[in-house]
């Protein structure tokens, strides 16, 4: 059992160690940024498999090492906090924290050392074409054995939202319900099953069992159901890479790629990879915002009831979107096609609702004082804004044809979206936590001062990306003859960059400032002395 | 095309950041006096069918832009979508390009085409995924697809409008060497 400081220990090692990993992916984000601009220096004149080795390490030090390890950080605290109740498992919350650190260096070490460079794409027959493309086969099972480590921490950490929500605490009392009836309940309730019955057997005034949760812990379950399947998938991958590369080292084993099919993988892949989009950034994201905005402005959320069924029918809507990541696969049948671009702007009408019931909310408080964490909710919403739009703009067949594997992809809708609106959200839970954690205040100065940096430099990268994109400069594409029309989108997005990174230079000043360097250092391996 | 797409999404992200900007604006102040109505939330007799009028209106506009966007998206009015999913035309000529080992392999270069005339693309990979996108001289995308490696056929029609060279690149990811798949005046449209 983990008491209220423990928790808080654990919350901030999480925090310290994932914004470690967001300092290490800047740092490799900006040196690439240079190397695609053809800056020929010591540092950036990367060669191209060292660059794509860089590549493919970048989104799983930021997604996992950064977004997922600040979210469990986060939720390890307020899930118990919102419940009044302990996490479920010490045990669990540690081994996610040691699990995800392990596996993240694992695959940022592999693809260091080795220059093993499948990107977190991974398309099938590409991660294991030794002859092919030239790998060093001894780099396949390492980086196979790196993501089954990280998603053993993700399903670790999912295992104790999910009982830390709905399964008694242990030791556990005769009357109390088996898991197994609590697993069926969850299952039930998050496909909404449970109000069709009721509207067929006409049960009047019907409230689904989740809807006695806080909104905020609607939100997180439902993010992890979707997590959870992103987890088995991608961890799945992990397993056959793993077997693959054992297979390269026991030539006695040999094992063709094409044994499996490369359209089906892309598609199951897909499927997967897609979830962690619906998951952990919109749904966690949601959750958060539905937690910070009424608790900070102390009123209820508007039109909770409406929020809680989009946060159930969303899932819905996750189950069908991978099909915009195929749009350029001519095999796939049409229908998954014209399916896939139906089914991803129905996260139009979910993700639109969701920012309306927040803004809403804010609207309603007028005058709103504004503290960092809602001026950094607000410009989060404008980051989904931006990036969201331009995620349903591309994510139908005709567009696709010229967008697909753009930098419009990279830049607008992933890069804006990520860092603008599921970075801005992480930030606002710090500068919200921050407090309830240390017992000390962040400077709001400072905090406005990396607000600003921090969405200038993101827009200014992610737009001047999209915008060569638009003009048709390809993503995952070093242009080694000269960038020709794209260097002035280039030269901007390395600017962007920059003050990017200024951004998160100043937040590390405000958080050393406020509690020490030395402070920090002691969460992990004094913690008891300082913030009890 | 493009330019037109740029200038509409610029206007677009201008409408987003001016929203937020005059909505912390506006949020900071005290509301009017008739705005108050609202300020403790709606209540019981705002609310019809578990929405609040303004929420149920917003709903509204968003299927709507859902339907708009999907019917025009997918209309024969756009060009992809045209050729992808209403002209059942045959084309005047196949041209089939393997790719092999991170080359393109092409029966003749440059290919010669017809201008205005619907031609069929058929690509295929012997080892590992790639894409197969036609550019401008200027750099700007002209079509694009991914190219999945056998057992299957990667096809596609197109009609070119405007004579001249056109570049081959692969577009998508397929190892280090990727960079170097690039054939300059692989296609010439003729007309």
């Amino acid at each position: 059992m983990l008491n209220e400081d423990e928790r808080k220990i654990l919350t901030l090692r999480f925090v310290v160690v994932s914004l470690v990993f967001l300092g290490l992916g800047g740092v490799e984000g900006t040196m690439m940024r240079g190397r695609v601009d053809n800056l020929d220096t010591p540092l950036l004149g990367l060669d191209p498999q060292h660059f794509y080795a860089m590549l493919t390490a970048h989104p799983f030090v930021l997604i996992y090492g950064f977004a997922y390890m600040a979210v469990m950080g986060a939720f390890y605290f307020l899930v118990p906090f919102v419940l009044g109740r302990d996490i479920y498992s010490k045990k669990a919350a540690n081994a996610s924290f040691l699990l995800m650190i392990a596996g993240v260096m694992t695959v940022w070490t592999t693809t260091f050392i080795t220059h093993y460079a499948p990107l977190y794409t991974l398309y099938w027959p590409l991660p294991v074409a030794v002859t092919a493309v030239g790998w060093n086969p001894v780099s396949i099972l390492p980086f196979g054995v790196g993501m089954i480590l990280i998603f053993a921490a993700v399903l670790a950490f999912f295992f104790n939202m999910f009982a830390t929500i709905f399964l008694p605490l242990r030791p556990k009392a005769s009357s109390q319900p088996k898991p197994a009836f609590v697993a069926r309940e969850l299952v039930v309730t998050a496909f909404n099953v449970d109000k069709l019955r009721a509207k067929i057997r006409r049960v009047p005034d019907y409230a689904s069992k989740v809807f006695t949760f806080p909104v905020f812990v609607v939100g997180v379950f439902r993010g992890c159901v979707d997590t959870t399947i992103n987890a088995v998938i991608m961890g799945g991958v992990g397993v056959l890479l793993s077997t693959y590369g054992i297979a390269y080292l026991l030539p006695s084993m040999a094992l063709s790629p094409t044994l499996i099919d490369p359209l089906i993988y892309k598609n199951v892949f897909w499927w997967g990879l897609d979830m962690i989009a619906d998951g952990n950034v919109l749904m966690f994201t949601a959750a958060t915002w539905y937690l910070i905005v009424p608790l900070l402005l102390t009123r209820k959320l508007y039109g909770e009831n409406v929020v809680r069924s989009v946060i159930l029918a969303d899932l819905l809507v996750s189950m069908g979107v991978w099909g915009h990541h195929m749009m350029a696969d001519t095999p796939q049948p049409l229908g998954l096609l014209i399916e896939g671009q139906i089914v991803t702007w129905g996260e139009l009408v979910t993700m639109g609702l969701t920012m309306f019931a927040v803004l809403m909310t804010l609207w309603l408080a007028r005058p709103v004082k504004y503290t960092a964490p809602l001026k950094y909710v607000l410009v989060s919403i404008m980051g989904y804004g931006i990036g969201g739009t331009a995620g349903i703009i591309q994510a139908n067949y005709a567009v696709n044809r010229y967008f697909h594997n753009t930098q419009w992809i990279v830049g607008i809708h992933a890069h804006v979206q990520l860092l603008i609106g599921l970075g801005l959200t992480i930030f606002a839970a710090i500068y919200a936590l921050f407090p309830m954690l240390t017992g000390k205040q962040l400077s709001e100065r400072l905090a406005d001062v990396q607000l600003i940096l921090w969405t200038v430099g993101g827009l200014v990268m992610g737009l001047s990306m999209g915008l060569a994109g638009v003009v048709g400069m390809l993503r995952r594409m070093l242009y080694i003859n000269g960038l020709g029309p794209f260097q002035p989108y280039m030269n901007a997005a390395l600017v962007g960059a920059v003050i990017l990174a200024s951004g998160y230079a100043v937040f590390l000043v405000n958080i050393i400032r406020t509690v020490g360097f030395k402070t920090i250092l002691s969460i992990f391996y004094a913690p008891h002395k300082e913030f009890q | 095309m493009q330019y037109a797409f740029e200038i509409f999404y610029l206007a677009l992200l201008a409408v987003i950041i001016s929203f937020i900007i005059f909505f912390y604006i506006f949020s900071r102040k005290a509301p009017k006096k008739h705005d108050t109505d609202l300020k403790e939330g709606p209540t019981e007799a705002d609310v019809k069918h578990g929405m609040h009028r303004n929420e149920r209106n917003w709903l509204y506009f968003l299927l709507a832009v859902l339907l708009l966007g999907n019917l025009v998206t997918l209309s024969p009015l756009i060009p992809s979508a045209n050729h992808g999913l209403w002209t059942q035309s045959t084309p005047v000529m196949t041209i089939t390009i393997q790719v092999d080992n991170h080359h393109f392999i092409m029966s003749q270069q440059p290919i010669t085409i017809p201008v205005g005339k619907v031609v069929e693309f058929v690509v295929v990979s012997h080892d590992v995924t790639y894409g197969f996108g036609v550019f401008r001289k200027d750099g700007t995308m002209v079509f694009q697809m991914q190219v999945v490696p056998e057992p299957y056929k990667n096809t596609l029609m197109w009609i070119f409008d405007q004579p001249g060279f056109y570049d081959v690149r692969s577009t998508e990811y397929s190892g280090p060497q990727n960079p170097l798949m690039y054939v300059p005046n692989a296609i010439q449209v003729e007309g």
